[in-house]
């Protein structure tokens, strides 16, 4: 009997300290909807034919609504804020447990960034709600900055704890559910704020990509071609962070010795038709809604006509699903203000 | 039994008590040596609160927003030189100062065109090289020198965040 209570203790205090860590945990519903990006990839059906990869230049500028509307393609958006390459690698990884795609597009802007993650809140919002895997354990491993520790992923409270006093009806509303704030990983911002003016472009003592950034854009290359999946590169046409022509050069290079093709769409954004006075929310980093409409059909067209993919407009299943969707996704953008 | 659930009970209120919650990192206190840059007789501090009202209306301005967080990293140009902040709560506070010609120098007398001799003359040759960029430490403020070919071709104050 006296173990038997106190077994049941623990349990109970167990119970209780999961219930606290789900309690304090980001609920990255309401607010900060860049946090949902990973755990919504789970909810879906794994059938996509193109799987875009990078930062925040692909979740906010490619819809894989407009790609199926445009050409029946299938597609998801692996992206995430501020995913460094190291990040986007072991992001891949773990895609290609539930699927392999025909075609991988990885943005190269991460490239150009010379040090690890600085901000520990980027990689909480990619790491928070990661599955457990071998791909997580290592991503956490390779993005911590000096003052994180394991633990903290394993138990969120440990570094959520002073968020007790900052709870509100978000965390209690969303304690045991989530919400679904992308389309295919494509987050729908409507917002207008036209391009005004950005900083001047620095001289930078070294424009050389940085070894370790090569090293796993090598490791990307060769984890595509070991599932003969088709690796295309890409410049997101965001005029800010600016690409210097130095970047370019690199970029270029790369994809001549790995024979990848390579699309700098900022040097197409005249042929997209992107107009930097409307199509953008926040002066020129990123698209809205309706750049990001212009920028998908344009890479729809050179998807179809140079990868062989599959038209899923005539197949009956799959249609369906992303018919259901694409009717969600218009009544989204007709009637909610994002 | 009872001294199990003792010990459980111990060891996560170490665990707790011993791992960093890390969201008040960026409220620590300032320690007190910061590179400074003088503009129209006005000390502009890095890492601390900018006041555009006592320097002057800027040429021109840009605001950068991060990709998911709240708050602006906000560039003010004026006609020789570009500051930017940061925001830290309500403040704006002084990021970088970065030379847009070679009409400036810095406190220390150095200006853009100068040479590398020049240089160390003033700051000494205490810096870390990368490359060729020549970076002077106090603390969290960085004075950072491109020279190519014997010539400063960039000079900027920034401030690790």
């Amino acid at each position: 009997m006296k173990y038997t209570k106190s077994i049941l203790i623990i349990i109970i205090f167990i119970l209780l300290f999961c219930l606290l860590n789900q309690l304090v945990k980001p609920k990255y519903s309401e607010t900060l909807r860049e946090g949902s990006l990973t755990r919504e990839y789970y909810k879906e059906t794994k059938n996509h034919e193109v799987i875009f990869l990078g930062d925040c230049e692909v979740y906010a500028n490619f819809s894989p609504m407009v790609l199926y509307e445009e050409a029946g393609i299938t597609s998801y958006v692996r992206g995430n804020s501020q995913q460094l390459i190291n990040q986007s690698y072991y992001i891949l990884k773990e895609t290609l447990k539930y699927e392999i795609p025909k075609v991988v597009v990885f943005n190269v802007n991460s490239m150009r960034e010379d040090e690890n993650q600085k901000n520990e809140a980027y990689n909480r919002l990619i790491l928070d709600d990661m599955k457990w895997s071998q791909e997580k354990i290592n991503l956490i491993n390779t993005s911590m900055t000096s003052e994180e520790n394991f633990l903290s992923y394993i138990f969120p409270i440990l570094r959520y704890h002073s968020r007790f006093s900052k709870l509100t009806s978000e965390d209690f509303t969303y304690l045991f559910k989530n919400k679904t704030n992308s389309f295919n990983g494509f987050l729908v911002n409507k917002n207008i704020k036209p391009y005004t003016s950005f900083p001047t472009k620095k001289t930078l003592a070294n424009y050389t990509f940085k070894s370790e950034n090569y090293e796993y854009l090598q490791k990307i290359t060769d984890l595509c071609k070991e599932n003969n999946i088709k690796l295309i590169l890409i410049k997101a046409p965001s005029l800010y962070p600016y690409w210097y022509d130095e970047y370019e050069e690199q970029i270029k290079d790369f994809a001549l010795k790995n024979n990848i093709n390579y699309y700098n769409l900022l040097d197409m954004k005249d042929l997209i038709g992107l107009d930097y006075q409307t199509d953008t929310y926040d002066g020129g980093l990123h698209l809205n809604l309706y750049g990001a409409t212009k920028l998908s059909k344009y890479f729809a067209n050179i998807l179809k006509e140079n990868y062989n993919l599959t038209d899923y407009r005539n197949n009956k299943e799959v249609s369906n699903i992303y018919n259901q969707k694409l009717k969600d996704y218009n009544k989204l953008i007709k009637e909610v203000n994002l | 039994m009872k001294k199990t659930i003792n010990i459980f009970i111990a060891i996560f209120i170490i665990i707790l008590l011993t791992t960093g919650c890390g969201e008040n990192k960026n409220k620590e206190s300032k320690e007190n040596t910061t590179y400074t840059f003088s503009y129209n007789n006005k000390n502009l501090v890095l890492g601390e609160e900018f006041k555009k009202e006592e320097i002057g209306e800027p040429l021109d301005y840009s605001e950068v927003a991060s990709c998911a967080f709240e708050g602006l990293d906000k560039t003010y140009t004026y006609e020789h030189f570009e500051l930017t902040t940061f925001p830290d709560g309500e403040k704006d506070k002084i990021y970088s100062i970065y030379f847009l010609d070679n009409e400036i120098t810095t406190n220390e007398g150095i200006k853009i065109g100068d040479t590398k001799e020049d240089l160390i003359s003033k700051y000494g040759d205490n810096y870390q090289q990368e490359d060729n960029l020549y970076a002077y430490k106090i603390d969290k403020t960085s004075l950072k020198f491109i020279i190519e070919d014997n010539s400063i071709i960039s000079i900027e104050y920034s401030y690790d965040a």
